[in-house]
């Protein structure tokens, strides 16, 4: 018995011991990719970045999985978007994960939401039937300016744990901030001006807050709600004899898109909503480039 | 108590209509959520009413209704009104009221704690013990209308569900290991099952005694390495032993009464996989459990009137003995089409099935096999269809002609979101 104790003691302490060594590095949480992008590119080899969401997929719609929780044990600090993006499993995560350093309100829990207006989510007025965003519309990682104010937030904040490099992560956020609004306006230049647009959920809209285009339409009745053959007859009567493109996520089906197309001559483009996960700023990049591709160049 | 029901669910509809929260900032302070549940049941061929060995009479003591009281014809299946709340960083708490036609009940009420170190974590109140997997799931987030036998007949209708504490420990690795214990007061009619002490016949004391809870020890670890964005994996090993197992029965002269303890162990594996594509489509969950329950009493019966054997307060049927029993299920469901799954169970209950009462019996093993079909319109709705085709075992003589049962379910969700658990 003393034995058993003695070597459970030890397997304790080294256990203690191996936790010490890991704190080395500072490990940095975020649920989507854009986000782990602005963190690692500001972070640099002072942190450790880990992103759960899968960029190809719905951020809304994913399990509280065992190896999140095990992730978030170990974070320093936790990244979300906010504003009901991550509702649908983050609350669960970080209940279970066992780690008080990244609970709300502490300097480990940063909610982006929380440091941008938000364009209001049409959820709010329409009956409850879908997810409802009431603090507004949540995708504004496919806002750059936006992002830059969130790159800035997160320089801020690692600077608090970085006292001694504080200067220079605020410096870096603010370089990375001005490179996303260079590029988003060099991109904006070229985009031929009014150009309207549909798409699938309340996500691609934040294309107009930076692009000189215009949503008009979605292919979901109500948010949540696939795409139903009487609202996209209703879209083809109310467009038709009229220019635009379909936008939708590469995750979202593309039947009504297709329907769109056939029907109005729309173009429709199937478009990824987060950068490859380790892709960097470039990808971040690129992919801008890709979204404002979708539109007709000057 | 209807009415309470019927004024707090009321509440509930008027709190998700207006925004799923209340009185909240950032929607972590108070949610609410209301699930209404109905199923349409019809017995289409009928079989053994309950599998050999875990019936009434004297197996164990707990006699069950037909599948969860599920009457035949229209229900109002297992409705619920969750609220959950944080008290700042400190705790989290959640009241889980479940209702159908006539009774309300407080399914679970306790707070956990998310503010200790070193990867603890602390929880109180009553709750859904954490063994097994299906265990601490509510019926809405199953995957097939009705419990699982296994868990049905060996820690009752509503699962293994205590007053007690847990602590919990995640260890700081990149592979999940949680392992947690579980003091609870030991109430469960299955597994610890609690009668105290008896009034002595004519000066005879009753085997039965009083026995100061908590009664009822469990522990249960989880393990689940990370497979990457497509696949996870998750195994789990549980136990419990019970300091307090007892029974009796009234006979038509004597007491027949049990005392002693009882022990249960078993293993859980999950495994899903998430295709990606958008509403569930492609998406596979596998999932079986098995567990082993043994239940070793010392039986006394004493006679409280006097019979061809003695007078009153007469001793006899002095016997030590065990029952031992055990289930599993194995379950798949896949998602076929945007919004639509189908999927199939297949139950052994008493694989292991000796009951050691009297000369002793041992019963043949039951079998059930389930198909579902599960359509969701939207996303807070599931409506389901399911049959069931039992091979239940006959006490008396082998096994009946196996009966068919048809169940359809309609399930909506109203207010705030609940958290997809894994």
């Amino acid at each position: 018995m003393k034995k058993q104790l003695g070597l459970s003691l030890v397997l304790l302490v080294s256990l203690l011991l191996a936790t010490a060594s890991w704190a080395g590095s500072f490990r940095i949480v975020t649920t989507t990719s854009t986000l782990g992008m602005l963190a690692e590119e500001i972070g640099g080899d002072l942190v450790q970045v880990r992103v759960l969401a899968a960029p190809d997929r719905d951020a809304h719609d994913l399990d509280a999985r065992p190896s999140f929780m095990a992730a978030v044990r170990r974070a320093d600090l936790l990244i979300e978007m906010g504003a009901g993006l991550e509702e649908g499993w983050l609350p669960a995560v970080t209940g279970n994960a066992a780690n008080p350093a990244v609970n709300y309100g502490r300097p480990g829990h940063l909610r982006a939401s929380d440091f941008t207006d938000l364009r209001p989510s049409i959820t709010v007025e329409g009956p409850n039937t879908g997810h409802v965003h009431e603090e507004g519309n949540p995708h504004f990682n496919l806002d750059p300016d936006r992002m830059a104010r969130v790159a800035q937030v997160i320089g801020r904040r690692l600077g608090f744990f970085f006292p001694d490099q504080a200067e220079e992560l605020e410096a870096r956020a603010e370089a990375l901030g001005q490179q996303l609004r260079d590029h988003a306006g060099r991109l904006a230049a070229q985009v031929k001006p009014n150009q309207q647009f549909i798409i699938y959920h309340e996500d691609l809209d934040y294309l107009e807050e930076w692009l000189p285009v215009k949503n008009v339409g979605y292919l979901e009745p109500i948010p949540g709600l696939p795409p139903t053959s009487s609202h996209l007859r209703a879209l083809v009567q109310e467009f038709s004899g009229q220019e635009g493109r379909v936008l939708y996520a590469n995750y979202q089906p593309s039947r009504g898109a297709r329907f769109l197309e056939e029907h109005l001559g729309w173009p429709g483009y199937a478009l990824p909503l987060e950068p490859a996960i380790g892709s960097g700023l470039e990808g971040y990049l690129n992919l801008m480039t890709e979204w404002a591709a979708a539109f007709e160049q000057k | 108590m209807n009415k309470f029901a019927l004024k707090a669910s009321a509440m509930a509809v008027a709190a998700s209509l207006s925004s799923g929260v209340l009185a909240s900032e950032h929607n972590l302070d108070m949610r609410v959520s209301l699930i209404l549940d109905g199923i349409y049941f019809n017995e289409l061929k009928h079989g053994a009413h309950s599998p050999a060995g875990f019936g009434g009479g004297h197996d164990h003591g707990h006699d069950h209704g037909h599948s969860h009281g599920i009457e035949e014809g229209f229900n109002l299946g297992h409705s619920e009104l969750a609220f959950e709340a944080s008290l700042g960083e400190l705790l989290d708490g959640v009241l889980l009221l479940g209702f159908d036609n006539d009774h309300i009940e407080v399914e679970e009420a306790y707070l956990k704690t998310r503010s200790l170190p070193a990867g603890f974590q602390v929880k109180g109140g009553k709750f859904l013990s954490d063994i097994g997997y299906i265990n601490s799931r509510h019926s809405h987030d199953w995957d097939f209308v009705d419990r699982p036998l296994v868990n049905e007949y060996l820690f009752g209708d509503h699962g293994l569900q205590e007053t007690g504490i847990q602590a919990t420990w995640l260890a700081p690795s990149d592979t999940y290991t949680l392992i947690g214990v579980e003091l609870l007061q030991g109430e469960n009619a299955e597994v610890a099952n609690y009668i105290g002490e008896q009034e002595a016949e004519d000066g005879t004391d009753r085997i039965l005694k009083d026995r100061a809870g908590p009664r009822l020890l469990t522990a249960f670890t989880k393990w689940a390495p990370d497979l990457g964005h497509d696949h996870a994996l998750q195994l789990g090993a549980s136990g419990g032993y019970s300091f307090s197992y007892q029974y009796t029965d009234q006979h038509s002269t004597r007491h027949e009464d049990w005392e002693g303890t009882a022990w249960f162990a078993g293993v859980d594996a999950v495994y899903k996989y998430e295709s990606g594509r958008s509403y569930g489509q492609g998406n596979l969950t596998l999932q079986a459990e098995y567990f082993y329950r043994e239940i070793d009493v010392d039986r006394r019966d004493v006679n409280f009137e006097a019979d061809g054997n003695g007078p009153i307060g007469h001793i006899r049927n002095v016997s030590s003995f065990k029952n031992k029993q055990d289930g599993l299920y194995a379950q798949a469901v896949y998602g076929f089409l945007p919004r639509w799954e189908a999927g199939v169970r297949a139950e052994a209950l008493g694989l292991t099935n000796d009951l050691g009462r009297g000369d002793g019996t041992s019963h043949d093993a039951s079998f059930r096999y389930s198909g579902q079909l599960t359509f969701r319109p939207v996303e807070p709705i599931f409506l389901r269809a399911q049959v069931n085709h039992n091979d239940f075992a006959e006490e008396g003589d082998g096994h009946s002609h196996g009966g068919w049962d048809l169940m359809l379910q309609v399930n909506v969700a109203l207010g705030a979101h609940g958290a997809h658990t894994f």
